[in-house]
């Protein structure tokens, strides 16, 4: 019985799948069609079609019945055997749309028309052995997002001059409202920012270069009603959150370790070095800090430095970390409860155009993989762990092809032990 | 010399940096070599660096922002009103305004602009156009239109030198002209220091050079594109972006429709695209490329020996003359087109480069400058002098003009190719813009180390 309604169920597929790919060029082929009829009139035709586009093949056939009904239906009785009148269709495509175009050939003349057909869209998921590491994308969009934050209702978005609230709607997050930043100075060209919450929630507290945001919210307060303000500022960005301790099944943060907070190079890319508050020696100009809390109770510091190399801070002295050499610039740590718990999920290093992510165990102070990378369709532009520590959020700049602007998303990324 | 260039190719290739990819680095001084002229228009890399444009093309060919930051269309895109950004200083310091670009604009092209007239008023920039100007705000993002500072009053600089850009000229020496970082830059200092633009230099030099270590950047002329990737040099490739086109002149021997016609059917493209350019780019028989409009097709580029007879019957003009603009390679593609054009029973010399004698046909290069299909056929009409009709803004308008042009016979397309680059290891983040030029504002040196902000 289970056999049969599996059976059905491909059969009602297979059905299904040329039916609802040939309903979107219902529209085109009439309008072709139309186009056509309008030049050639009432009468017989040879109909060709070539395709020359991206267009699977298997869809052709139901093309040539689309076109071909709708011709009728104009009065023109089109066939595939010759004919005083020709219709040459091909089914091409440009870097902006698809386009078809009819050759109308009568006589010694020929004659041409053509219709614009919407392009289509693509995307691809990823998975891995071990750790495995998810991604699951929260916001897409045209601008760079330099961090972001998810309350209970709402994300909140940091673009290069703009913070922009977003609430939960039907089909994801859904944009209520842009604060404008209003930085008097030019922009970066690598901007980052960070966004964290209020301790106990109801506010936020953002940082792009030279300047500083807050806001208050109370709880189901429309975004309209939000107070957002920012100033001009050069105090230190908080580059950690506090360590989160893993207790039974509970996570909790650990108040014994302050967060901590570093000097940005605002007219640069990167953090001075300069940090709060002293951990008995400061770190040499780094992009990138958290801490890592390890089985042992143990607490690091960890660094990436802008000359390439990942240092650990701990018991006031400086160590390097052995194995970065695939890391990026970009790290976070994942409370994940595999493994020793906690896990640095580290971005990729190199010029590919697709960029990874994947986590690493530091038992000592060696990097050890412990997940198969998770390739992004990108490159990763930011990357910090989420409030929760339970998951990381990383911006993904999406290089496009010629003829398409770059575009960027919001992935979460979480982890589930194998 | 060959194989030693191959060797060192090599050998460069495998002292590539191993270290960790980090964000871009500030500082460091690229090295650029070209065999032009830095500041030529169209396409000099020292103009894009220093100039800015009121718009730019983004990568999907609709213009966006740069130094104007809106701008709207009346009166049936007869006028259009730009609004200009504030707080932009050109490198000597003078504020950026509408009578600045203003300035600039008219001593660009004059008489010779796609609009009628343009002037300043408070913020924005007027322009009026007796005919629509459908794609203004594409045309403004073309090298010819970048803004340069006129009468400045800084001794120091080259005329049209100042500008708002990424990099702001700093000096000329042996040849080699330096540019630096604008610490204010508008659009955020670059992360690059200073370019330093050794110019007229030929390829083989700038190979070697880049061969050891002397230079960053150099050109990869289409027709060695295959020896680069022969000698394992990292080469960064646009799509097609420069399009071979043959330009008659209807004034003298060729004053005859059906002459021209004869000629553009005795071309043999496949010749210049296997032999001259060792099948890079594409063929074309249409002003634009298929991948940017999807209908280059409908214009057959087959050489037809027969039908070209056909057409000149018999008429035998007397001697044409045949000039290339460019290098070795467009000068050896003449020769291969006189050959073909004595196929066909025409007698054709060509002539030396910088000949001033009149001349009937003409090799030349014209760059793709958008890669929307109006804005950048309106671009090579007007390049190669050819009144601009008005474009259909629909996927068919292009095609329609092109094939009233192209039956003229006046412009007879040929060949597209791509414009590339030789990267040294140390060169990072380095795409080709929309005519195919390097970005170099948002480049970077991997081997730099971070240096402290001022």
């Amino acid at each position: 019985m289970r056999w049969l309604w599996l059976v059905a169920m491909l059969i009602s597929r297979l059905i299904a799948q040329p039916a609802a790919a040939s309903t979107q060029w219902e529209q085109p082929a009439a309008d072709l069609a139309e186009q056509i009829s309008g030049i050639l009139g009432p009468g017989q035709a040879h109909l060709t079609i070539r395709n020359i586009s991206t267009i699977s093949i298997d869809e052709i056939p139901a093309i040539r019945r689309l076109l071909e009904q709708d011709l009728k239906a104009h009065g023109v009785q089109a066939s595939g055997t010759e004919s005083a009148n020709t219709i040459r269709v091909t089914l091409s495509e440009n870097l902006h749309e698809r386009l078809w175009i009819a050759e109308i050939v009568e006589g010694s003349e020929t004659r041409v028309v053509m219709e614009h057909v919407d392009a289509p869209s693509a995307r691809q998921a990823a998975a891995a052995p071990g750790l495995t590491l998810h991604r699951q994308t929260l916001l897409a969009g045209k601008d760079p997002f330099l961090a972001a934050l998810e309350t209970a209702e709402n994300l909140v978005a940091i673009e290069p001059e703009e913070m922009v609230i977003y609430a939960h709607g039907a089909s994801g997050w859904q944009e209520q409202r842009r604060v404008g930043i209003g930085q008097k100075r030019p922009l970066a060209r690598d901007p980052r920012g960070v966004i964290l919450p209020f301790f106990g929630g109801g506010g936020f507290e953002a940082f792009v270069p030279g300047m500083e945001c807050t806001g208050s919210y109370a709880p189901a307060q429309p975004a309209a009603d939000w107070s957002v303000r920012c100033r001009e500022s050069d105090d230190p960005w908080p580059v950690t959150w506090a360590p989160v301790r893993q207790t039974g099944a509970a996570t909790t943060e650990d108040t014994s370790v302050t967060p901590v907070t570093a000097f940005y190079n605002a007219s640069r890319n990167y953090f001075t070095g300069v940090i709060s508050p002293n951990l008995g020696v400061d770190p040499p100009p780094f992009y990138t800090a958290a801490w890592l809390f390890r089985s042992d109770s143990s607490t690091l510091l960890v660094t990436g430095g802008i000359d390439g190399k990942v240092q650990a801070l701990e018991n006031g002295s400086l160590k390097p970390i052995a194995g970065t050499r695939d890391w990026g610039s970009d790290f976070a740590v994942l409370h994940s409860n595999c493994g020793s718990g906690a896990q640095i999920i580290a971005s990729g290093s190199g010029e590919a155009l697709a960029d990874s992510l994947r986590a690493y165990e530091l038992p000592a102070r060696e990097a050890v993989a412990a997940s198969a990378p998770l390739t992004l369709d990108g490159a990763v532009t930011a990357l910090w762990t989420a409030p929760d520590g339970k998951s990381v959020l990383t911006v993904v700049r999406k290089q496009a092809g010629p003829g398409q602007a770059d575009s960027y998303e919001v992935d979460r990324v979480t982890a589930t032990c194998n | 010399m060959l194989r030693q260039l191959a060797i060192s190719g090599l050998v460069g290739l495998l002292a590539l940096p191993v270290a960790a990819r980090t964000r871009p680095h500030y500082g460091g001084t690229l090295s650029v070599e070209v065999e032009g002229d830095p500041w030529q228009r169209p396409g000099g890399l020292a103009r894009q660096l220093v100039l800015d444009g009121l718009t730019v093309v983004g990568p999907d060919g609709t213009a966006s922002p740069s130094l104007a930051v809106e701008w709207k269309s009346e009166n049936d895109n007869h006028r259009w009103q730009f609004r200009l950004r504030t707080g932009v200083h050109f490198h000597d310091g003078t504020p950026l305004n509408s009578a600045n670009v203003v300035a600039s604009l008219t001593a660009i092209c004059g008489a010779a602009c796609p609009w009628t007239a343009v002037h300043a008023v408070g913020a924005t920039v007027i322009f009026t156009g007796d005919s629509p100007l459908a794609n203004l705000p594409e045309l403004l993002a073309g090298d010819d239109y970048r803004i340069a500072l006129i009468n400045s009053e800084n001794p120091t600089s080259m005329p049209g030198t100042i500008g708002t850009g990424a990099f702001q000229y700093a000096g000329l020496s042996n040849g080699i002209l330096t540019l630096t970082a604008n610490e204010n830059c508008w659009q955020g200092r670059p992360f690059l220091d200073a370019v330093e633009i050794h110019a007229h230099r030929s390829i083989r030099d700038q190979w070697l050079d880049l061969s050891v270590g002397r230079a960053d950047l150099v050109e990869v002329p289409a027709e060695d594109l295959r020896q680069a990737h022969d000698q394992r040099l990292t080469v960064i490739a646009s799509p097609p972006a420069t399009l071979l086109a043959l330009t008659l002149n209807d004034s003298g021997a060729l004053s005859n429709p059906s002459l021209r016609a004869a000629i553009a059917l005795a071309v043999d493209r496949s010749a210049l695209f296997n032999v001259i350019f060792q099948k890079q780019g594409e063929i074309t028989a249409s002003l634009l490329p298929g991948e940017l409009t999807g209908y280059a097709f409908l214009f057959p580029a087959d050489r037809d020996l027969n039908k070209a007879d056909e057409l000149r019957g018999g008429v035998t003009p007397s001697s044409l003359a045949l000039a290339a603009e460019g290098g070795a390679a467009m000068q050896l593609a003449a020769q291969r087109i006189a050959l073909n054009l004595r196929d066909a029973g025409f007698n054709v010399q060509v002539a030396a480069a910088g000949a001033s004698q009149h001349m009937d046909l003409t090799l030349r290069r014209f760059t793709l400058e958008s890669n929307r299909p109006q804005p950048a056929l309106e671009s090579i009409l007007r390049a190669a002098g050819i009144a601009v009709p008005v474009l259909e803004q629909t996927s068919a308008g292009p095609y329609k003009v092109e094939r009233e042009i192209l039956n003229t016979h006046m412009l007879i397309p040929l060949l597209y190719l791509p414009r590339a680059y030789a990267v040294s290891g140390r060169a990072r983040d380095l795409r080709p813009g929309p005519d195919g030029a390097p970005q170099l504002a948002g480049a970077s040196l991997s081997d730099v180390a971070q240096e402290a902000a001022p």
